[in-house]
């Protein structure tokens, strides 16, 4: 048996939140991340977990047709991931990536004027609505982005070009110092 | 006689002085000035030195088209050359050259090409510096060098930010003068998502050189009022100083926005220039029309220039262009100019209107003289006008004149329209090129839809923005202005292509210096039709891509032909409308933001071991890891590599893919994309599988383990980990949609670790929970397992690459560097170090373990021993049928074998070709190659992996390894691939 | 510069968010006969005009797609996810 102190290290542990004129760069907590996956590309289950866990709207989000992810600021232990992926099956079977997939929050006025400097998605609240979800390039680096607020956004991106986007994020705010 | 500034008039602050240099010379503009406007304000005509003959030359337009005053504005990594002097806003400080002239401006030693004319018409290189042969590289090559381009780049770094964006919006206007300003008015009132840009630094086109008045207002006025309610609608975007350079698919328009441009020292956080993409559901091309120059001998005279920028310069800068002017018109828009010019007191010497019945009635009312059915054959001068010949029934008439405006007609201005596919076509209404439909996606209104006069341009403008948006669902009304008062309509008139009694060189393209006997010539010599004459005579191709010269070109090659400009048509058109810089299309992605950088969850801990890093595609991978002493990457990597086979060994591997497989038909799935048997992998064991492409060659090698009856654990490559991902998508969504069939992508969830060598299972015991001997967990288990003693899990697979006794750990990655550190600190009594890719190269070469170097694209299973892996039972799997094909199935076949030297001092390279010992390195000779190579410290050579025509049958064959790139030759034998441990003893212990 | 293709999942967005692999084919059935293999994999038209092929929409959705596209206009006629499609060849 070993005596070793297992530290957990944060992806973007170099990184600070920082704050411009009308927007806000985040380090989210990287709690927890399941890939929901269903057996077909059809249907919308996310109201069925969402019940099924009691969560709110924005703890499960639209990743692809038959995929969500189930978000939250909490670390699962391994034991409470295999009793959620019980309650899910056989609707959905989970994948974690809690690990693999790195929070990063932007929001202020000048939110979606930042992330227009990277996706060609269409940002405005009318075509992007509160709770809508997708994944597009910001630049050269894939994300998931997920709407929070009027004025907010939650971006997921793989663990391994997590710091790449934050200094690509960061560069983008610049000109809001 | 020259130029110079009014006391009064224009849109300028006389109160606001600016201080700037022109070739050293210090002058003084006013705020509101171009850099254009300002130098003739001080009477500075002489702005640049034509191309090939070094012609003298002014300022010609006041706007997008200028060709001639081309400077090279700022200093050090600022340094832009060919910038438009009428388009560089004049700030505090500015540095501005003149180019193309040596010693000065003044005085330029490449006028003596003038002398050389008669030789360097066009085409003239196509006949010239062909002989004798050796005089090119040494003579011929390094002149034309010199001489070619205009303005000289520096090789200073830049030092400034750009960037790009995207915008959406439902109608963009391109173009602000009357007609761009009605349509955004109109839409913008209506709640439609608009954004109006201008190529200009104030927005307002045309009416900024305006005398009319429109509701009574002034229209410099009507423009700041009106601007100000459209910066005041939420749902408009107003981008001045952008140009609308490009119409691309998806109705996508480029544009670049000049952000700091205009200032001497700009924000370093904020960009100099801006590329934008902008999504619009419709568009306008609300741009005007551009006036054409006249064809006459010496029209490039400084003193020469087109009456609407002649215009431009007096009611919007308020400079006069001298003070005895004259106007060479064809049409009746020179009009306004002479009305304007006597306004400010300018003096008129004549008005020369080639139509015989002279201007449309009460177009013109002043004093000036009109010499009706006249020309202008000859400007005369050097460095200025002094005077030009006037050419009427035959006889002619010297004029003492310091400025002449010329006016051929109007060519609206629609090369956008043009630019996916589409080309205008000749009008004879309205003489010019026109887009006589509005496109899907794109309309055109105003003058550039040959619209003309202020009152109709507004009108059209707003029932093309009611139209447009009314089909995007929005109810806009007509926008009402105010009448329209002092307006000249300038009606389309018959151009004239061929003047009358010209003596002097009579320029089409001022740029590139290409004169009306080029186009003559360009015929004669067979060069006739439109797209050979424009390469022939090099008409159009200068950085203003004839914006003035190519419907003149056409009109004289049509009259030389004796056919319709229709018949001559256009050139085509292409993106950019004018000049875009690098680094507006970079954007950000140069130096630390040229591509995006993926580390590994071990990085640190790689880093903090000393690892020497590689870049793999876009991860960085650890390559060896040197100790102190060690001088060479060969000392580090012959350690490791021998410490891995006699202690353990720890490398990173979570580079590789990793991809999650569930689903209750998920084994079937694999049993399709793979070419061997996966159906039946038992619960707990893991086996190595080949994915071949539908052509029956290999595409990827991986280890799938099941680790549950319908959760499987895939990895590939790290080079195609994102091509195996998208096969596979593609795969369970088009090929089999019927199959339940999960696909997660895992490779960031794991920081993976290879742990192997004789002491690692010692050493992983210590910190894995369950028993790992051999016959708890024997070769190929693949399991979860729990870590220190419950405090983590993570998943154990006894894989191995190096045929040692091996395992591959994978815990969630944000432990990984803990879990390495502890294995590291566990492992030292037992010897372990840390291992790099070329140690792992090391090691897997030994053993006869194949990678990409081998997987090319061009073997199939059988080439590299691996014909059983190529099911015969299975049905169907990806690549089956076409494997079947006999040339796959061929015996001389290229196959994986073994190299060693002869000699083992002696050593050879990958990329080597075998030969038969004693044969010649032809082609026809070639037995294969050398795909990978290194040295062996367990071999004590050079050893390789090859592929050879039958390399399986010739274990023992004397060759010769041949390096053509060094002419390297080493005599070689071939043998088995494996040349460590060929029964596999290490691994199954 | 970038072309829009109308994901049917995630709307408007530019070809540089996709991989275009080709033909959009049936793939033939196990049985079906060498010739017919040939063809899937090595021939193709080559038409002007409307031609299905096969995207990715590998930095957004990730689903695969028909593209029906116009090869010489450049328009796109339609999109739809390459799940829907069932046919097989002969």
């Amino acid at each position: 048996m070993t005596d070793f102190i297992i530290e957990h290290r944060a992806a973007l542990g170099e990184k600070k939140s920082s704050s411009f004129m009308g927007v806000k760069l985040e380090v989210l907590p990287e709690g927890h991340v399941l890939h929901a996956l269903a057996g077909s590309a059809d249907g919308d289950l996310s109201g069925a977990i969402r019940t099924a866990l009691g969560l709110e709207a924005l703890a499960v989000r639209f990743v692809t047709p038959g995929q969500w992810f189930i978000v939250g600021d909490n670390a699962l232990s391994h034991a409470e991931l295999t009793g959620l992926a019980d309650r899910l099956k056989p609707m959905v079977d989970i994948v974690d990536q809690s690990h693999g997939r790195i929070r990063i929050g932007l929001s202020g006025e000048k939110a979606t004027a930042v992330l227009a400097k990277g996706t060609a998605a269409d940002l405005a609240l009318a075509a992007f609505p509160v709770g809508h979800a997708t994944m597009t390039l910001i630049g050269h680096i894939g994300a998931h982005i997920t709407r929070t607020g009027e004025n907010a956004f939650e971006l997921m991106v793989l663990r391994g070009f997590a710091e790449s986007l934050w200094d690509e994020l960061a560069d983008m705010c610049a000109e809001f110092r | 006689m020259t130029s110079y500034r009014l006391t009064k008039g224009g849109l300028v602050d006389r109160s606001k002085p600016l201080s700037f240099t022109f070739d050293g010379k210090r002058f003084v503009g006013l705020e509101g000035d171009s850099l254009a406007s300002a130098l003739l304000a001080n009477g500075q005509l002489l702005m640049g030195r034509s191309f090939k003959y070094h012609r003298p030359r002014g300022v010609l337009t006041a706007g997008a088209a200028e060709p001639n005053a081309l400077m090279t504005i700022g200093e050090g990594g600022r340094t832009e050359p060919n910038t438009r002097a009428t388009m560089q806003e004049l700030y505090q400080g500015l540095v501005a050259q003149s180019q193309n002239r040596w010693p000065s401006l003044d005085h330029d030693i490449g006028a003596l090409n003038s002398l050389l004319s008669p030789f360097l018409s066009a085409g003239f290189y196509y006949k010239t510096f062909m002989w004798p042969a050796a005089f090119w590289e040494k003579l011929y090559e390094p002149f034309i060098r010199k001489a070619a381009g205009l303005g000289k780049a520096s090789y200073e770094a830049d030092p400034d930010r750009y960037e790009k964006c995207w915008a959406h919006c439902d109608l963009l206007v391109i173009g602000s003068g009357a007609t761009g300003l009605a349509a955004a008015l109109t839409a913008g009132r209506a709640g439609a998502r608009v954004i109006l840009i201008d190529e200009n630094a104030t927005i307002g086109g045309g009416l900024l050189a305006e005398t009319a008045t429109i509701g009574g207002i002034s229209a410099p006025d009507f423009v700041s009022r009106t601007l100000a309610e459209l910066e005041s609608l939420p749902n408009v975007q107003v981008l001045a100083r952008t140009t609308g350079f490009g119409w691309y698919d998806g109705n996508v328009f480029g544009a670049v926005q000049r952000v700091q441009k205009h200032v001497r020292d700009p924000r370093p956080e904020v960009p100099v220039e801006r590329l934008w993409r902008i999504a619009a559901k419709q568009a306008i091309l609300a741009t005007g029309a551009e006036e054409r120059p006249l064809v006459f001998g010496g029209n490039d005279i400084p003193g020469v220039m087109m009456a609407g920028a002649m215009r431009t310069y007096l009611n919007r800068y308020g400079v006069a262009p001298g003070q005895k002017v004259a106007i060479f018109t064809t049409n009746d828009s020179g009009y306004a100019l002479a009305r304007d010019l006597e306004a400010a007191g300018v003096k008129l010497a004549a008005i020369i209107d080639s139509r015989v019945a002279g201007a449309s009635n009460g177009v013109y009312s002043g004093p000036a003289r009109i010499v009706r059915g006249g020309f202008v054959s000859d400007a005369e001068g050097g460095k200025a006008l002094s005077s030009i010949t006037v050419f009427k029934d035959g006889q002619t008439e010297k004029l003492a004149v310091d400025a002449l405006a010329m006016s051929g007609g109007l060519s609206p201005v629609i090369h956008l329209a043009c630019q996916r596919g589409g080309r205008p076509e000749w009008s004879d209404t309205h003489a010019a090129f026109i887009v006589a439909e509005d496109r899907k996606g794109l309309s055109l209104a105003g003058a550039a839809a040959t619209v003309n006069g202020l009152s109709a341009c507004l009108e059209a403008g707003v029932a093309k923005a009611i139209h447009l948006v009314g089909g995007l669902g929005f109810n806009a009304e007509r926008t009402v202005f105010g009448a329209v008062e002092g307006d000249v309509i300038p009606a389309a008139a018959k151009p004239v292509w061929n003047i009358p009694g010209i003596k002097g060189k009579a320029f089409i393209d001022y740029q590139n210096d290409v004169h009306r006997k080029d186009i003559g010539l360009a015929v004669r010599e067979g060069y006739g039709h439109v797209e050979l004459a424009k390469r022939y005579t090099t008409n159009g191709m200068a950085t203003d891509q004839g914006k003035l010269s190519n419907v003149n070109a056409i009109g004289l090659l049509a009259e030389a032909r004796g056919i319709s400009p229709a018949d001559v048509g256009t050139t085509t058109f292409r993106p950019f409308y004018t000049p875009v810089s690098f680094g507006a299309l970079a954007g950000t992605s140069h130096g630390k933001h040229f591509q995006p950088v993926r580390q590994s969850p071990l990085h640190n801990w790689a880093k903090k071991n000393g690892a020497q890093f590689v870049e793999t595609g876009l991860w960085y991978r650890s390559s060896w890891f040197p100790r102190s002493g060690e001088k060479t990457w060969r000392e580090s990597v012959d350690r490791e590599a021998k410490t891995v086979r006699l202690n353990a060994g720890l490398c990173d591997v979570s580079m590789l893919g990793k991809i999650e497989i569930t689903g209750k038909d998920a084994a079937e799935f694999l049993n399709r994309v793979y070419s061997n048997a996966f159906l039946k992998l038992p619960v707990g064991r893991a086996r190595y599988g080949l994915m071949l492409r539908e052509d029956g060659f290999i595409y990827d090698d991986g280890t799938t383990s099941r680790l549950e009856e319908n959760r499987f654990f895939m990895t590939t490559t790290t080079a195609y980990a994102a091509g195996v991902m998208n096969h596979l998508e593609f795969c369970a969504q088009a090929l089999w949609p019927d199959l339940d069939v999960r696909l997660a992508s895992v490779t960031d969830q794991w920081a993976q670790m290879a742990l192997a060598g004789p002491k690692s299972r010692a050493i992983l015991q210590t910190i894995v929970d369950e028993d790992i001997s051999n016959e708890a967990f024997p070769f190929l288990g693949a399991k979860e397992v729990s870590l220190f003693g419950g405090k983590l899990t993570g998943r154990l697979f006894r894989i191995s690459f190096s045929g040692e006794l091996a395992y591959e750990l994978a815990v969630p990655a944000g432990y990984g560097e803990s879990v390495a550190d502890a294995l590291m600190e566990i492992g030292k009594e037992h010897g372990i170090c840390a291992y790099g890719v070329e140690a792992l190269g090391v090691l897997r070469i030994e053993k006869g373990h194949v990678t990409h170097n081998e997987i090319n694209g061009t073997v199939v299973p059988a080439d590299l021993g691996f014909a059983r892996m190529a099911s015969a039972t299975k049905a169907d799997f990806i690549g089956k049928r076409m494997l079947e094909r006999e040339g796959l199935n061929d015996p001389n076949r290229h196959q994986l074998v073994g190299v060693r030297p002869l000699d083992p001092a002696t050593s050879f390279r990958s990329g080597s070709h075998i030969l038969e010992k004693g044969a010649a390195a032809t082609l026809e000779n070639d037995q294969g190659h050398i795909s990978s190579s290194c040295y062996s410290p367990h071999i004590g050579s050079t050893i390789g992996l090859a592929l050879v025509k039958r390399g399986a049958s010739r274990h023992g064959e004397e060759v010769l390894v041949w390096n053509g790139l060094r002419n390297e030759y080493t005599p070689a034998r071939l043998c088995d691939p494996v040349f460590f441990d060929p029964a596999n003893e290490k691994l199954k212990v | 510069m970038a072309s829009l293709v109308p994901c049917p999942h995630c709307g408007q967005r530019p070809k540089e968010e996709f991989t275009v692999k080709g033909a959009a084919l049936a793939r033939p059935t196990a049985d079906a006969s060498p010739e017919t293999w040939f063809d899937y994999v090595y021939l193709r038209d080559n038409p002007r005009g409307l031609y299905d092929e096969y995207w990715h929409h590998t930095s957004g959705c990730r689903r695969w797609l028909v593209v029906t596209r116009d090869t010489a206009t450049h328009e796109i006629e339609g999109v739809r996810d390459a799940s829907a499609k069932k046919e097989a060849a002969e």
